[in-house]
C-alpha cells in the first residue's frame, strides 16, 4: 500500500487513461442510441407495422431498404428505430421508478433506526432471492403483456438492489463530520437527508441508474423474445428476434440486426456507467 | 456458529413464507373465475361449481392460501385441473431437461471464468488484461437468447454438427439427449462466464493487494505461488457468494434458453400452464423453484460461515 511511490503512481495513471476511454465510447454509443430514438418520432424510412407482401424478404443493401425487409415486407431499419424507443421507455422507465423507490427505502433504512433498517434490508434480501425471469413470466401472463407490465416487473427486480446500494452509500455519508455539525446546528433529519446526503450520493445514483438502464433493456428484450413483453404496434428488438426465428429461421440476417442493436446499446450504457463511476466516485470499487 | 446458523435458518424460513404469499397473491390477483376459464365456454354452471368445489376454489382466498401451504408442507403439491396429473410428476418429468442444462451451464461458466478472471487480474494494466476485460464487457451485453441463436446458426445450420433445437429423451438415446444439450449449455455457460469473469477478476485483484500476499512474497514465494497458496483460498469466499447470487440469473437464463432450443423443460411447462390458467400447477411449480433458489443462498451463507470465522462472528 504505502511502499515506494513510483510503482503506485505509474499503474494508476495508465488506469485512468483506460477508464476515460470507456467513458468516451460509452457517451458516443449512448448519444447515438438516444438520437436514433428521437429521430424515429419525426422521420422513419417507412411504416414499420404495415405489411407489404410485394417487398417481402428483400436482402440487405436494397435501395430504400438498406437492411432489407422481414417476412411481411416491413422495413428493418424502421423497426429497429422504433424498437429503440421501446428500449428507452421500458429500460429507463424501470430504472427511474426503481431509483426513486430504492432511494426512499435506502435513505429510510440508513437514517431511521435499527428496526426500519432490519425490516427494509431483510425485505430486500428476500426479494433478491426470487428469480426475476420466472416471476415476470407469471406476471405477464396474469396482468397481460405490454410495456407497462414489463416496467412493473423491472421495478420489482431492481428496487431491492437500488435500496441496498443507496443504503450503504447513505450510511457512509451519515458518518461524516459535517453531518454531526448539521445535527448540532439543530437541523432536522429530513433537511439533512435532502441537503447533505442526497447531493453526496448523487454520483452513486447516476451510475446505478445507467447500469440498470442497460440491465432493463436486456431483460425487456428477453421477455419480448419469450412473447410476454411488449406487443405490436409497439416494437421491441427482442420481439423482432422472436419473429425472425418463427417465420424465416435463425440463419437469416433478420436474426442478426436486432441482436447487434441490443449488444451495442447495452455495451454503450455499461461502459458509460463504468466510466462515470470512476469520474464521479473514485472511492467506490468496481463491481458487477 | 450455532447462532449464526440459526439466524440464517430463520431468514430462510421467513423468505420462503414471504415468497409464498407474494406468489399466491400475484397469481390470484388476476382474478376471474378460474374454474370457468378452465372448463371453457360451453361448460354448465353445475360443472363449473363442481370443479370449483372439488379444488376448494370456492373458498375465501386466505383459506385457499392456508390449504395450499399446509398441503405443500405435507408433500402434496396439488394436481392439474384438466389432466389430473400431480404437480410432483409434472415437475420431475421436466427436471431431466432443466437440471442438466442449468448445472452444466453454471459449471462451464465457472470453468471458463476462474482461470480467465485470475489471468485478467494478474495482467491488469497490460494489453492482454484490457482485452479480456473488453471481451467480458461485450459478453455481458449479449442477450443469452441471441448467443443461442448465433451458436445454432454456426454449429447447427452452417456446419450441421449439432441439432438447432428439439429434444431426444435420455431413455431413447443418451447420446441424442447430450447432443441436444450441447448448444444450449454452451450459450448459457459462455454468457455466465462473461458475467463471472468480472467478479473473479475483482475478487483476485482485491486479494492481490492484501498484506498476506505481500508477506507470502516477502518470504520468498513467487507471485504465482503466493496467489495459489493464500490468494485463491481467500478469493474463493466472494466467488462462492457471487455464485449463490447468480443462481437466480442462471434460472432466468435457463428459462430463455429452453425456449430458444425448444427444449421440453420446466419453463415451457410453466408457460403452457399459465396460459391454461392451471393456477395450482403454476403456483406450486414456481414456489418449488423459488424455494430451491432461497435454499441455495442459505447453503452458501452457511458455507461462508464455515469457511470464514470473521463472517460468523460479526453476526
Amino acid at each position: 500500500m504505502n511502499t515506494t511511490t513510483a510503482p503506485t503512481i505509474a499503474p494508476r495513471r495508465r488506469r485512468r487513461l483506460e477508464l476515460n476511454a470507456s467513458l468516451v465510447v460509452g457517451v458516443v454509443l449512448t448519444i447515438g442510441f438516444l438520437v436514433i430514438a428521437i429521430v424515429s418520432f419525426f422521420w422513419l424510412p417507412s411504416n414499420p407495422n404495415i405489411p407489404n407482401i410485394k417487398n417481402r424478404m428483400l436482402p440487405p443493401g436494397t435501395v430504400d431498404h438498406w437492411l432489407g425487409t422481414d417476412g411481411l415486407g416491413r422495413d428493418i431499419i424502421a423497426q429497429l428505430m422504433v424498437g429503440a424507443r421501446t428500449s428507452i421507455l421500458v429500460g429507463a422507465g424501470g430504472a427511474t421508478i426503481s431509483l426513486i423507490l430504492g432511494t426512499v427505502a435506502g435513505l429510510v433504512a440508513a437514517a431511521y433506526g435499527k428496526i426500519a433498517d432490519e425490516t427494509i434490508s431483510r425485505g430486500a434480501d428476500i426479494m433478491l432471492s426470487i428469480p426475476g425471469m420466472v416471476t415476470a413470466l407469471v406476471l405477464a401472463a396474469t396482468m397481460g403483456s405490454g410495456a407497462l407490465t414489463t416496467i412493473f416487473a423491472l421495478t420489482a427486480f431492481f428496487t431491492p438492489s437500488f435500496t441496498r446500494v443507496i443504503r450503504s452509500a447513505a450510511m457512509s455519508v451519515l458518518q461524516e463530520d459535517f453531518i454531526t455539525s448539521a445535527k448540532l446546528y439543530g437541523r432536522g433529519k429530513l433537511f439533512i437527508l435532502a441537503r447533505h446526503v442526497i447531493p453526496n450520493i448523487a454520483g452513486v445514483m447516476i451510475v446505478q441508474f445507467t447500469l440498470y438502464f442497460a440491465a432493463g433493456i436486456l431483460t425487456e428484450a428477453g421477455l419480448s423474445y419469450l412473447g410476454v413483453g411488449v406487443t405490436r404496434p409497439s416494437i421491441s428488438w427482442g420481439m423482432m428476434l422472436n419473429e425472425a426465428q418463427q417465420t424465416v429461421g435463425i440463419s437469416s440476417p433478420l436474426a442478426m440486426w436486432p441482436g447487434l442493436a441490443i449488444v451495442i446499446v447495452v455495451l454503450g450504457l455499461n461502459l458509460l456507467g463504468d466510466g462515470l463511476r470512476d469520474v464521479l466516485d473514485p472511492k467506490l470499487k468496481r463491481r458487477s | 456458529m450455532a447462532i449464526y446458523a440459526l439466524r440464517k435458518l430463520a431468514f430462510f424460513l421467513g423468505a420462503v413464507f414471504v415468497a409464498s404469499l407474494a406468489i399466491f397473491i400475484l397469481i390470484r390477483a388476476a382474478g376471474g373465475n378460474v374454474a370457468a376459464i378452465v372448463l371453457g365456454k360451453d361448460a354448465t354452471a353445475e360443472a363449473i361449481n363442481a370443479l370449483a368445489h372439488a379444488y376448494g376454489l370456492d373458498q375465501p382466498l386466505p383459506v385457499q392460501y392456508f390449504n395450499w401451504v399446509t398441503n405443500m408442507l405435507q408433500g402434496d403439491l396439488g394436481q392439474s385441473f384438466r389432466t389430473k396429473e400431480s404437480v410432483a410428476d409434472l415437475v420431475t418429468a421436466r427436471l431431466s431437461v432443466s437440471v442438466p442444462l442449468a448445472l452444466s451451464g453454471l459449471l462451464l461458466g465457472l470453468i471458463i471464468a476462474i482461470p480467465v478472471g485470475t489471468y485478467a487480474a494478474r495482467n491488469v494494466g497490460k494489453p492482454s488484461g484490457a482485452v479480456l476485460a473488453l471481451i467480458s464487457q461485450i459478453g455481458i451485453a449479449v442477450p443469452v437468447f441471441w448467443a443461442g441463436i448465433l451458436l445454432s446458426v454456426l454449429f447447427g445450420v452452417k456446419l450441421g454438427w449439432l441439432p438447432t433445437g428439439g429434444w431426444i429423451d435420455w431413455r431413447e438415446s443418451p447420446i441424442g439427449a447430450i447432443r441436444s444439450l450441447v448448444l444450449p449449455v454452451l450459450s448459457l455457460g459462455l454468457i455466465m462466464a462473461a458475467v463471472l469473469i468480472r467478479y473473479v477478476r475483482s475478487a483476485v485483484l482485491d486479494v492481490m493487494n492484501q498484506d498476506y500476499v505481500r508477506t507470502a512474497r516477502a518470504v520468498g514465494m513467487t507471485r504465482t505461488q503466493a496467489l495459489l497458496s493464500v490468494g485463491l483460498r481467500n478469493a474463493a469466499l466472494p466467488i462462492v457468494t457471487i455464485v449463490g447470487l447468480q443462481i437466480a440469473e442462471l434460472i432466468g437464463g435457463t428459462v430463455i434458453i429452453e425456449m430458444v432450443f425448444s427444449l421440453p423443460g420446466l419453463s415451457r411447462m410453466i408457460l403452457a400452464n399459465v396460459a391454461a390458467r392451471e393456477v395450482i400447477v403454476v403456483q406450486s411449480t414456481v414456489m418449488l423453484i423459488i424455494i430451491f433458489v432461497i435454499f441455495v443462498n442459505f447453503a452458501v451463507d452457511l458455507l461462508y460461515g464455515v469457511l470464514d470465522p470473521r463472517v460468523r462472528n460479526a453476526a
